[in-house]
């Protein structure tokens, strides 16, 4: 931290406010600065992308947990049929902000969310919003695969009879295909699903979680408990899927995001003058190659070439 | 010359360091002596269990050759008179009397826990489960003779104001009784199905919520079947001290063994027959002493019938997660 914008060369006709904002009074990040601004940043050429469908628009979104900020202000539109991937070191409530787009900080008591979030133009947060309805259009894979103790057939299945869809069988099969594992399970789906290997039983929940047909999927680290070979399998999935779903993953593995996704979120780990308390904070939110290549923070640019972090 | 000199001094450092000691500095009589202790603590457990079957084994043969009471008579007999003349030994009345207040037992107990248990560990708040769970546990650990007295004076007298058909003999009644030992294994099942439940990983139920599962659907179609031989475990243990509990019967249930499953009718089980039988007057070795020991060793086939029944339930149902 601390790296002041002379300690990066090159770096022509970018404002540094950014650096400079971060060494300055935390009361700071409640100014529409920093991170937002960059969003909506029209210094663009490539103009279309940021015409795209968006499917949620969050607005100075803060989380707490116990009345103590996981996360702090952030802003960012996620658009339709990308992969969109929130990066950061541990702790910098990418995860919490995950959990806000499906609502599931609400099972979480102590969880409060304020500013808004909006789910194709929608306030998912509106006080005649259905979490249980939300979960059926977001639906979510987790980070350790946390297949039911049922066959494979039945965990696929549980999610269109929760809901009470027709034709499950038909669905159940559409699922495994579109997750690449029909082949691979077809002859056995009355076996148990912990029979399966990491790497299938994660492929297997993302299946159970196609099976609903959501319109968006929300991934928690959805390879941190897998190998290369498996990871690969999964990335190589979402590349398809973003044709059909839109994509949100949260990774600690930046090469992870650098593949698979099309836009970067970096969060960050704020801490107050005294360091008694601490928070994640937005940094920048871009097109991935820009993240990676030409990130407009410091900040970013240190994490992202593994300076720090 | 220099050279062999340093390697001299350097072996006479060598000498110079303290022996590495491997050995035990001391015996150790005391790690010896704990491990005699412990087993010793866990043998006696078993060496009772073993004498307590031994000493039912031997006044029961008795009860079957030296009295001469055949074993069909006493297993398919439907009088029951031990100690009137002439006796009669059919043990149906009393088997039936045990099964009709623990059947009334669980079927009072058996949904009330359950919801209980679902409402702690899928839709309580921490702090509404931090009230609840400690007075559900105190609960359970009220003296039967208590809850026997309640159901004397109080559920007995009010039962048969609304439901006059549920006390046929005022103040006893099998149903009553059922009620009564319900109250008492409530907190058993609610308890221990609560302990199950919350032990189901946390992730299954956030795979069904991001489903778009209700708390409904998440309570019965995963936590539920997911905790399944936890449950189980719970029903049979509230079974076995349905079928074992003594007092509340002795005092509710009256002490007519009648063969019959009405719940208004007064029965006599097998429990509050020993009960009120086994007392200082009786003599050692005649009829009515080993009659109640053949009573308790029917007692013991019983309960463990139920828990190897419980045990095949829990694997055929068991749903194993990692």
């Amino acid at each position: 931290m601390g790296n002041s914008p002379t300690e990066q060369p090159g770096r022509t006709g970018r404002p540094n406010e950014d650096g400079q904002l971060h060494s300055e009074k935390p009361n700071d990040d409640r100014s529409p600065a920093q991170g937002i601004s960059v969003i909506r940043e029209p210094a663009r050429n490539d103009d279309d992308a940021w015409t795209k469908d968006t499917v949620f628009e969050v607005k100075g979104v803060t989380v707490c947990y116990s009345g103590k900020p996981a996360v702090k202000n952030v802003t960012m539109d996620i658009f339709r049929n990308e992969v969109t991937a929130l990066i950061g070191p541990s702790g910098c409530g990418k995860s919490t902000l995950l959990r806000c787009l499906n609502r599931m900080n609400d099972l979480i008591s102590s969880a409060s969310v304020d500013g808004e979030i909006l789910y194709r133009g929608q306030d998912l947060y509106g006080t005649k919003v259905d979490p249980v309805q939300v979960r059926k259009l977001v639906g979510m894979v987790f980070q350790k695969p946390n297949p039911f103790p049922k066959s494979i057939y039945d965990n696929i299945a549980f999610g269109p009879r929760v809901i009470g869809m027709d034709n499950v069988e038909e669905r159940v099969e559409k699922a495994l295909r579109r997750a690449a594992l029909w082949d691979e399970v077809k002859d056995r789906l009355d076996d148990n699903a912990y029979g399966m290997s990491g790497g299938q039983q994660q492929r297997l929940c993302i299946a159970r979680t196609l099976a609903v047909e959501p319109e968006v999927i929300l991934m928690d680290e959805p390879c941190s408990a897998l190998d290369p070979i498996s990871t690969g399998r999964i990335e190589d999935l979402m590349a398809e899927l973003k044709e059909d779903f839109s994509i949100v993953i949260v990774t600690h593995n930046m090469q992870q995001a650098a593949r698979v996704s099309d836009r970067t979120a970096f969060l960050i780990v704020e801490l107050d003058a005294t360091e008694d308390s601490r928070w994640g904070q937005l940094v920048e939110y871009d097109e991935t190659g820009r993240i990676f290549t030409n990130p407009r923070d410091s900040r970013t640019e240190d994490y992202v070439t593994g300076k720090v972090g | 010359m220099e050279a062999r000199d340093t390697i001299g001094a350097f072996g006479s450092v060598d000498e110079a360091r303290p022996a590495t000691i491997l050995e035990a500095p001391s015996p150790r009589y005391g790690e010896k002596l704990i491990k005699w202790v412990l087993a010793a603590c866990a043998l006696l457990s078993v060496l009772t269990t073993t004498a307590i079957v031994v000493s039912l084994l031997v006044p029961t043969f008795d009860f079957f050759t030296r009295d001469g009471v055949g074993l069909g008579e006493f297993l398919f007999g439907t009088g029951w008179a031990p100690t009137f003349q002439p006796a009669s030994f059919g043990v149906l009345p009393i088997l039936v009397g045990t099964l009709s207040t623990s059947l009334w037992g669980m079927l009072f107990a058996v949904p009330i826990g359950l919801a209980a248990a679902v409402w702690l560990s899928e839709y309580a708040s921490p702090r509404q489960r931090k009230v609840v769970k400690p007075v559900l546990e105190v609960l359970a650990g009220i003296p039967t003779v208590a809850i026997g007295i309640f159901g004397l004076v109080f559920l007995s007298p009010l039962i048969e104001d609304v439901f006059p058909f549920m006390v046929n003999v005022p103040p006893f009644s099998a149903g009553v009784a059922g009620l009564a030992i319900g109250l008492m294994i409530v907190p058993i099942i609610a308890s221990l199905s609560d302990d199950a439940m919350r032990s189901v990983p946390g992730g299954l139920r956030e795979a069904a919520y991001g489903l778009g599962s209700t708390r409904m659907k998440v309570s019965t179609r995963v936590v539920f079947p997911a905790a399944i031989s936890g449950i189980i475990a719970s029903l049979v243990l509230a079974g076995s001290r349905a079928v074992g509990e003594t007092m509340v019967v002795l005092l509710v249930a009256g002490a007519s063994p009648n063969l019959t499953f009405d719940p208004g009718s007064s029965v006599l089980t097998m429990t509050a027959f020993i009960g009120q039988t086994a007392t200082g007057d009786i003599s050692t070795g005649s009829i009515t002493y080993d009659t109640i020991f053949a009573v308790g060793s029917l007692l013991f086939v019983i309960t463990l019938a139920l828990n190897l029944f419980a045990i095949r339930m829990v694997r055929k149902y068991r749903e194993v997660y990692e």
